[in-house]
């Protein structure tokens, strides 16, 4: 495959071109579900082939992608990418322009613990089964789900600044879910919460301690139905990572994607409250709040040694002791905003273009473990595991409804709450984190959904975390 | 393809014991998204896939081929016939789709070549200068997507159908306060579209979103609602409608049927013969798509039930899933339905919506795209865009008046393969409409 995407390279190595680039990516996809302790589903997805050829012309991109990678086809694919490009300029008044860059070539394989394309299949379904088994309707539990997604990735990236990647990855989403009910009302309860997906195999199911929470949700679920809910107009709240990841990357994440700086997701993801003029002045948080781009991190999903664009892995700083400092960007987007590349341009597949994505964003650890937080804590709320979560076209007005809530009073979990809903401003909510966890709470928790782009693209990201404090934050909501 | 999909059914047949279903997909599509009046990208894809599900008694495998060949086919049967036995067993599972009856064949020319990228700047060209004298640039996307499906399986099911919907969204932003209007044109038959018609209804928008922005204090208002946002309503409230979410337990609709859930002035029906709707041809399991009433003068009629779902709930199959959905039109024109409104919010677009609770069809959301204040029957100024958090129940409970002419809303269905799903409706009006909170943004 490295000899056909140079030789694919070679031809696109044209003076008429400005910069092109190729992805050929092969991915092996297996997904297990069970319902209600009964195998539903389970099927697979495996060789399949695909290959996006990205063409800058008269100031344009032109892009055609395929998941057919004979030579034949790869032809087309070059002419079609070339007139895309060419008829597009048409209608442009702003060429699109970058800093050239130095070559990059690199190599990275991940092997998990536990291979889930290669493991024993009995092993396999047996502890997922086992899993469902444990969480099947009874008592007031009425639906019940374990679900498992495995993606291998391999990736071929070429440039025509000679810069050049194979990558070899492996990801995994675990996930299950209990719902009660009492016939009036349903309540649910997940774990590790929707943010589950990471860097790695079937250890996953172990590293997350699956089998030993199963007890825990079909308890908690089943509480719920006669839980209070939050009476509080104003709250002291600590968020847990099972949710807070999910408030990073809606209101810090999606905010600071630069495309939305100048419209190019309007269509279809929204626009943002960031302006380029809040660079380097804009309090975006409390002086605690270091938020920061990681994809140089091979824990995390995000991780690359080359973006979709030829720019290496690195650390950006996004939010600097509150302030915020940088964006995420494109090479083009950088050049626009005056700042250096990123490294956030990502595809989902060969065949998708690639787009300003997340990679590894997180919220840098300060001291503390959770237990101390609580402890120190007179009245509040912990609330962990997403249920409900909406924010506004610009990432501004956010409200999130958890699956739980644990009361705290005088430092200690005195009962729990319901559906509790807090809502906010983007700028207030991160400006009112009195308290971050320390390095022993902070993990990374990821998804495999996040959405973007027209075609739609669902990305592999990650999210660095440790629970934190917020004060005085809006928690009635009257519907 | 035909001779590896003929290779494969006889290789499939030839397995008595098993029950098989195969789908080929070939699916193509032309995306050119713009933002600042100019191109940002112009992108062609395609693919073609094999998908096959495999069942031995109630046991189940599937798989997916991408660009398949005959070495790729017979591996991965090979493959599933090494695991489907050592799988355990779905009891739910009867039996896959029976119905054989055929829709009356309609093939759909392939829009892609139909509609050049020259011709799509110039419209976009067009646009963009009608906008530019209000100091408003244009953003959205151009799409053209043709795809053919062909499902077969082993009861002796084969049929055939194939799409080329067209997209185009534009949305007018504000070159500087970023005020937003929104205009679409969603269909198959590109004939239908009127530049000078779309045009216009883009600039008159333009023109009411050039007033004084103002923001509105939480509380409960007489709204009009645009038919994007009261189709949008509906089409979360289909989720209690699936026999699906019947047997999760977590339908409104529960227990319902033969109820009067909302006022008489609600009918709701699933209609793949009303001429403004893209329609479909059949379910995803191939069972033949017909019309069914949903809600008729306010009371339940019908769930969703697929055929799975129809043996495990004893519901009656009737493959629908509320891709064609109608709301009813009433009797009052736009200009009666504002004129009535002394203090009020008309709502262009909704955004970001979500359940807090299914079952009670509780949500929240916000507006988008043009969220404007009502003073004494006429739009008057820009509200910045705001929070809702209500139940759908309750929304479609509280409508006092229904316009006398519906419009058809194209939906662009954006993960993974591009498809656009259209609802029927007309504006609406909703009284005490709960806004909980403004994003002091526009």
């Amino acid at each position: 495959m490295e000899a056909k995407i140079k030789q694919i390279i070679e031809k696109l190595n044209i003076p008429s071109l400005q910069f092109a680039d190729v992805r050929i990516t092969k991915t092996d996809m297996e997904g297990i579900y069970f319902q209600n302790g009964f195998l539903r589903n389970y099927g697979s997805d495996t060789d399949s082939y695909a290959i996006g050829i990205r063409v800058l012309k008269n100031g344009c991109w032109g892009f055609a992608g395929s998941r057919n990678i004979a030579a034949a086809n790869i032809e087309k694919l070059i002419q079609t990418a070339i007139s895309n490009a060419v008829h597009g300029s048409k209608f442009t008044k702003e060429p699109v322009n970058f800093k050239p860059l130095s070559p990059t070539i690199a190599e990275y394989a991940f092997q998990p613990k536990i291979n889930p394309f290669d493991m024993a299949q009995e092993e396999k379904l047996g502890f997922v089964a086992a899993l469902a088994d444990a969480i099947k309707p009874q008592g007031k539990i009425v639906h019940s789900m374990v679900s498992a997604q495995f993606m291998r990735q391999e990736k071929y990236y070429i440039n025509t600044e000679g810069s050049y990647s194979h990558t070899l990855v492996y990801n995994t989403l675990p996930m299950m879910m209990v719902v009660a009910s009492d016939g009036a009302q349903v309540q649910s309860r997940t774990w590790p919460g929707h943010m589950s997906a990471g860097r790695g195999g079937f250890e996953l199911f172990y590293d997350q301690k699956f089998k030993e929470n199963t007890e825990r949700i079909i308890k908690e679920a089943t509480d719920l139905l006669t839980a209070p809910m939050i009476e509080d107009d104003k709250a002291d709240i600590i968020i847990g990572n099972g949710h807070l990841a999910l408030q990073l990357h809606e209101s810090v994440g999606h905010a600071t994607e630069a495309d939305r700086i100048f419209g190019m997701e309007i269509s279809y993801a929204g626009k943002t409250f960031v302006k380029p003029q809040m660079l380097g002045n804009f309090q975006y948080g409390s002086d605690l709040v270091t938020i920061y781009s990681d994809s140089s991190d091979p824990r995390g999903m995000g991780y690359h040694p080359l973006d979709d664009e030829g720019v290496p892995g690195k650390r950006t700083d996004i939010i600097k002791d509150g302030i915020l400092k940088d964006q995420q960007t494109s090479r083009h987007i950088a050049h626009m905003l005056g700042l250096e590349p990123s490294s956030n341009m990502k595809a989902s597949f060969g065949d998708d273009i690639p787009l300003v994505r997340m990679t590894n964003l997180c919220l840098a650890p300060q001291k503390g473990s959770l237990d101390q937080l609580i402890a120190d804590t007179e009245h509040g709320y912990l609330l962990d595991f997403t249920k409900t979560w909406s924010i506004d076209d610009n990432r501004n007005n956010f409200q999130f409804t958890t699956e739980i809530g644990y009361k705290i009073q005088d430092g200690k979990i005195v009962g729990i709450v319901k559906e509790p809903t807090y809502f906010g401003i983007t700028q207030d909510f991160w400006n009112s984190c009195d308290r971050i966890c320390g390095p022993e709470e902070w993990e990374y928790h990821g998804t495999f959904h996040c959405g973007k782009g027209e075609p739609g693209q669902a990305m592999l990201l990650s999210h660095g975390i440790a629970p934190a404090r917020f004060r005085k934050i809006n928690t009635k909501v009257s519907y | 393809m035909k001779d590896i999909l003929r290779s494969l059914v006889e290789t499939l047949s030839a397995l008595s014991e098993l029950k098989w279903v195969v789908v080929h997909n070939h699916w193509q599509t032309d995306f050119l998204r713009f933002y600042r009046s100019q191109t940002n990208y112009n992108i062609t894809k395609e693919n073609d896939s094999i998908g096959v599900s495999l069942y031995k008694g109630k046991k189940n495998y599937a798989f997916n081929i991408d660009n398949p060949n005959q070495e790729k086919i017979d591996t991965a049967i090979a493959k599933a016939l090494a695991i489907i036995d050592s799988l355990p067993e779905d009891p739910d599972f009867v039996d896959i789709e029976t119905d054989l009856r055929r829709a009356n064949s309609k093939a759909s020319p392939n829009n892609i070549k139909a509609l050049s990228l020259e011709t799509k700047t110039q419209i976009l060209d067009t646009l963009a200068k009608a906008v530019a004298p209000y100091k408003f640039s244009i953003y959205g996307t151009f799409i053209c997507n043709y795809s053919q499906r062909q499902l077969l399986n082993s009861n002796g099911l084969d049929k055939s159908s194939d799409t080329s919907p067209i997209y185009l969204e534009v949305k007018a932003v504000h070159d500087e306060s970023q005020v937003t209007v929104l205009e679409t044109f969603g269909g198959e038959d590109f004939n239908r579209f009127d530049l000078e018609d779309f045009s216009s209804r883009l600039v008159q928008k333009v023109l009411y979103a050039t007033s004084e922005i103002v923001d509105v204090e939480p509380g409960a208002y007489e709204v009009v609602l645009a038919p994007r946002c009261i189709a949008e309503y509906v089409q979360y409230l289909c989720y209690g409608m699936s026999a699906q979410a019947l047997d999760q337990h977590s339908s409104f609709f529960e227990g319902k049927i033969g109820e009067q859930v909302f006022p008489e002035n609600i009918t709701i029906v699933d209609d793949p013969s009303d001429p403004d709707i893209i329609s479909s041809s059949y379910s995803y399991d191939g069972h033949l798509y017909q019309r069914l009433p949903l809600v008729e003068k306010g009371v339940f009629k019908n769930f969703f039930t697929d055929c799975y779902y129809s043996h495990k709930t004893g519901l009656p199959e009737n493959g629908n899933s509320g891709n064609c959905i109608v709301l009813n039109n009433g009797d009052k024109s736009l200009e009666e339905m504002i004129g009535s409104i002394k203090k009020g919010l008309y709502i262009s677009s909704l955004h970001y919506m979500n359940f807090i609770n299914p079952k009670e069809t509780s949500l929240t959301g916000l507006t988008r795209d043009g969220t404007f204040l009502i003073e004494d029957g006429k739009i008057t100024k820009v509200v910045n865009n705001l929070r809702f958090t209500e139940r759908i129940e309750r929304i479609l409970s509280h409508i006092t008046m229904l316009e006398k002419r519906a419009y058809t809303i194209p939906f662009s269905g954006n993960y993974e393969f591009f498809g656009i799903e259209a609802i029927k409706a007309p504006h609406v009006v909703v009284q005490d409409f709960n806004i909980t909170s403004s994003t002091f943004t526009i």
